[in-house]
């Protein structure tokens, strides 16, 4: 139940875009009028005489004498009154509008008039087919058939009752005089066709979804209701307030960014498929299309969401971070979109997934957001529902809308694809060809190969999907070392974990090689993270909780290369020199055993841009040990983590 | 000599089969009366409307509401009497689906009057829509009451004032329909979608001959001429019959005289 809007409401929530039926019958009144009315005139059959048929002429020229329209507009809408259901044509009865010459029409009785009270009842429905089925031998039309055969199905219980209601109606037909019964029937006739249209026609008393309760019927003052209208007014009092030259100026640049895109303030390129039948402007912007529209890469340039919303663009954003190497952005904001909305059986496999690939430490795609973001998180995927990443995402977005997006419009990507949109030409058709595009409308793909389409796409997508090469890490030892990731403030050494691989993605040498020189670090921790490093790793330790300690349940080598950690806790310091001079052939030398001991399984950790590494030679391999989600943990959990 | 006693059943049963086929005669003739009426209905707020259509249309709701009564008492008791044998109980619940139907129709009907009858009143002479029909609805409702004589329908004239009264009562009809539906579905439970009909599916687009003899109710007598485009049917069967038979005699006879040429020739 609404509060209802005291001024004008029309009823239009209750059964939206029919508020105009009541208009509707005060004019088709109006029209019956002996004086002032439409001038009607007999209807010759071969036989009989059947008076009040009115000529669509005099239709249009008493409408637009009446509501001081030009005859255009006085067509349409007694093309309109015909679609409603309140006249209908004589000839030709399945198409429901108004020529403006002397074909005939008569008005429809007000049994059959179309008024939110009456719904249209299928049992109706099967008494009609019924009725015609006897009159004319079983020569219904083909939908008809088909509908006949559902409420067959449907209503078996009720068939008896249809028959024989459907012969006493007709025997009763017969009672009246010939031309009443024409005219019966034409009624009947013309009522089901505005209320069962055959396939393929536009109906005008499509209205939508109904509302079980109609907002402008009566309601009883009880305290309640009062109550409620209250509350109402309370939350409005409450409502955030914007300063209308803030809103005006915002509703100003919305509209004049947007008028040339808007089909109804200009006309669509090639042409609005709505009007010409013709669908090449669907086909023009669709999903993949090679090379997008001159309009739609403008489009992409208003803000990031549209880029974000449109397939193409959102294409182009991905190949543009894939050249910048920071594509596990724009992936992990995906994944989360598809958590959010995804079915709610897979989600706490898909949270599993987000986070063993971008969340957890060593992850393959490691996303960097800032260390409270990723605490918060990941002791919500304790619990995973469907929002739980929101904050995460969030970061994310603004990343990539502050800083890639910016840079995505300078890019070269980008400037390729605006030198190669193309400008569609208008079509111009004439009236004929018009005719014969409706006439050759063909229904576009069903949603269901559509959705096919798309999950084979996806899955393509994620089966190529690269790893990110800047996240290699140098080392590829299977044990558990410490890294620190810059994202946590407390910068947590702790054993990254090694990563079963994915199925493309496996680190060749090279990249290793590449990777040798120990990238710039970051800003060096401050002398504080020092000191936490150890604090933590002992807390972590001590309480044996997290990921950390699930491992060191798992294997003793890890907890002997935790403790040696622990130990050498104190000793964690930035890179020094001599340090960084160890570390390559070392590095290559784990590189080889590595190579030896674990071939197929690549183990890729996240490089940071921090240093603070340590590596343990490998007691022989730990052997591959798969992330497990901290909700997972199977060990006891002695604190809360 | 012995009596030969053929009552194998028991006295019960006979009477509810004798009750049972008179509730089926009367829900027939409520179906005929709801369709009488629905006919009626549908002349109301058109060129023909008239106050003695209205008073067709009371006297049709009438006869239908007593009719109405008079199946429910029945039906009522009959099933709930849990000693019913499945036949007869398989028989009245069909015959309680026709009437819980057609009592539907007829509240819809009922209801579209009364909004109709506060949009086109009679006295207030509003302007009736033009629908084309030119005769009243007095033989449908002589057809409804049963009556032999259309002469029997013709009201007295009716006071002032009447139409309001005419509302009140449609009202109470209205109400006390709404009031037995409810009061028939508390006390009997009909599983509807357990009921098997009897009667055969229309075959929808099949020239299937028989069937079509069963169905085909009261043809049409083909008229001097059909009329263009009204939906009058041209019953094409006996044409096709004739043609038929013509065409077996016209080959019947080629064949004679070819033998009667071949025998005289050799």
């Amino acid at each position: 139940m609404t509060i209802q809007n005291t001024l004008r409401d029309h009823g239009q929530r209750h059964r939206p875009r029919m508020a105009c039926l009541h208009k509707a019958e005060s004019v088709v009144l109006e029209m019956q009028d002996p004086r002032s009315g439409v001038r009607s005139q007999p209807q010759r059959l071969v036989i009989t005489t059947i008076p009040h048929a009115v000529t669509g002429e005099d239709i249009v020229s008493w409408l637009s004498e009446r509501l001081l329209v030009d005859a255009d507009e006085a067509r349409s809408v007694g093309s309109m009154l015909a679609a409603l259901g309140y006249i209908y044509p004589l000839q030709q009865h399945k198409r429901l509008l108004i020529r403006a010459d002397a074909s005939l029409y008569r008005f429809q009785t007000p049994y059959f008039w179309p008024t939110q009270q009456w719904p249209v009842e299928d049992t109706d429905y099967a008494i009609y087919l019924a009725k015609r089925n006897i009159r004319k031998k079983g020569i219904l039309e083909l939908h008809e058939q088909e509908q006949y055969n559902r409420l067959h199905k449907w209503m078996n219980h009720k068939w008896d009752f249809i028959v024989m209601q459907a012969k006493e109606q007709y025997r009763a037909a017969k009672e009246r005089k010939k031309p009443d019964r024409v005219v019966f029937e034409c009624q009947e006739r013309a009522y089901w066709v505005v209320h069962r249209p055959p396939p393929g026609t536009v109906s005008a008393m499509d209205f939508g979804l109904e509302r079980r309760a109609d907002p402008n019927a009566d309601q009883a003052p009880t305290p309640d209701f009062y109550e409620r209208i209250m509350i109402f007014t309370q939350q409005s009092i409450m409502r955030p307030r914007v300063k209308s030259s803030v809103s005006l100026g915002a509703l100003v640049k919305y509209c004049s960014t947007y008028q040339s895109h808007d089909p109804f303030l200009s006309r669509p390129l090639p042409s609005n498929p709505w009007h010409t039948d013709d669908a090449s402007y669907w086909t023009l912007n669709a999903h993949n299309v090679e090379t997008p529209t001159k309009q739609r890469v403008e489009r992409w340039t208003f803000s990031f969401a549209e880029l974000l919303s449109d397939p193409r663009g959102r294409d182009d954003f991905r190949m543009f971070l894939k050249k910048e190497f920071s594509g596990e952005n724009l992936a992990f904001w995906e994944s989360c979109e598809d958590l959010k909305w995804g079915t709610a059986a897979t989600m706490k496999e898909k949270a599993e997934q987000i986070y063993k690939t971008f969340l957890a430490r060593g992850a393959p795609r490691w996303i960097n957001i800032d260390g409270k973001t990723m605490e918060i998180t990941i002791k919500s995927l304790k619990h995973p529902h469907r929002y739980v990443l929101d904050a995460a995402q969030t970061h994310i977005y603004m990343l990539m809308k502050k800083d890639s997006y910016g840079r995505y419009l300078k890019s070269p990507v980008f400037k390729e694809t605006q030198k190669k949109a193309v400008t569609p030409e208008e079509h111009k058709f004439t009236d004929s060809q018009l005719e014969q595009n409706a006439r050759t409308r063909r229904p576009s793909l069903s949603p269901i190969v559509l959705r096919q389409l798309e999950a084979e796409r996806r899955a393509k997508m994620a089966a190529a999907a690269p790893v990110d090469i800047t996240q290699l890490c140098r080392f590829t030892t299977p044990v558990p070392h410490l890294a620190v990731y810059s994202g946590f403030l407390d910068s947590a050494s702790s054993p990254s974990l090694p990563v079963p691989a994915l199925s493309a993605g496996c680190p060749s040498p090279i990249s290793l090689a590449l990777d040798g020189s120990p990238p710039a670090p970051a800003p060096p921790p401050p002398a504080p993270p020092r000191s936490r490093v150890g604090v933590s790793l002992r807390r972590l330790l001590r309480r044996g909780c997290g990921p950390i300690g699930v491992f060191a349940s798992l294997s003793p080598k890890c907890n002997n290369a935790l403790a040696t950690a622990g130990g050498a806790g104190g000793r964690v310091q930035p890179i020094s020199g001599e340090r960084q001079g160890q570390a390559p052939p070392k590095r290559f030398g784990n590189f080889f055993q590595m190579k030896v001991d674990i071939p197929p399984e690549c183990r890729i950790y996240p490089i940071e841009s921090e240093d603070e590494e340590e590596e343990r030679a490998p007691p022989g391999g730990a052997g591959a040990k798969e992330i497990i989600c901290p909700w997972e943990s199977l060990s006891s959990q002695t604190g809360t983590s | 000599m012995p009596l030969v006693n053929n009552k194998v059943g028991d006295e019960s049963t006979v009477s509810t089969g004798k009750s049972l086929t008179d509730a089926k005669a009367l829900v027939e003739s409520l179906i005929k009366v709801v369709a009488c009426h629905r006919h009626l209905a549908s002349c109301m707020g058109g060129c023909t409307d008239s106050l003695q259509l209205r008073d067709e249309l009371r006297q049709t709701r009438e006869r239908a509401l007593t009719l109405a009564i008079s199946i429910c008492q029945r039906l009522t008791t009959t099933l709930r009497d849990k000693s019913l044998p499945q036949e007869q109980r398989q028989d009245s619940e069909l015959l309680w689906v026709s009437f819980s139907s057609s009592l539907e129709l007829l509240h819809i009907d009922m209801c579209k009057v009364f909004k109709m009858a506060d949009i086109f009143t009679i006295a207030e002479n509003t302007s009736l829509v033009l629908t084309g029909l030119q005769g009243g609805g007095t033989e449908v409702a002589a057809r409804a009451l049963s009556l032999q004589d259309l002469q029997q329908v013709e009201s007295t004239e009716p006071p002032a004032g009447l139409e309001g009264q005419e509302r009140s009562n449609l009202e109470q009809d209205i109400s006390r329909m709404d009031h037995m539906i409810d009061d028939m579905e508390s006390k009997v439970n009909v599983l509807r979608w357990m009921v098997e009909p009897q009667g055969t599916l229309f075959p929808v687009g099949s020239t299937d001959s028989m069937s079509m003899a069963l169905l085909s109710v009261d043809e049409e007598c083909p008229g001097p001429g059909t009329d263009v485009e009204s939906a009058e049917p041209a019953p094409l069967c006996q044409r096709s019959h004739i043609f038929a038979l013509i065409l077996l005699s016209v080959v019947i006879m080629v064949a004679a005289t070819l033998s009667v040429c071949i025998v005289l020739l050799t």
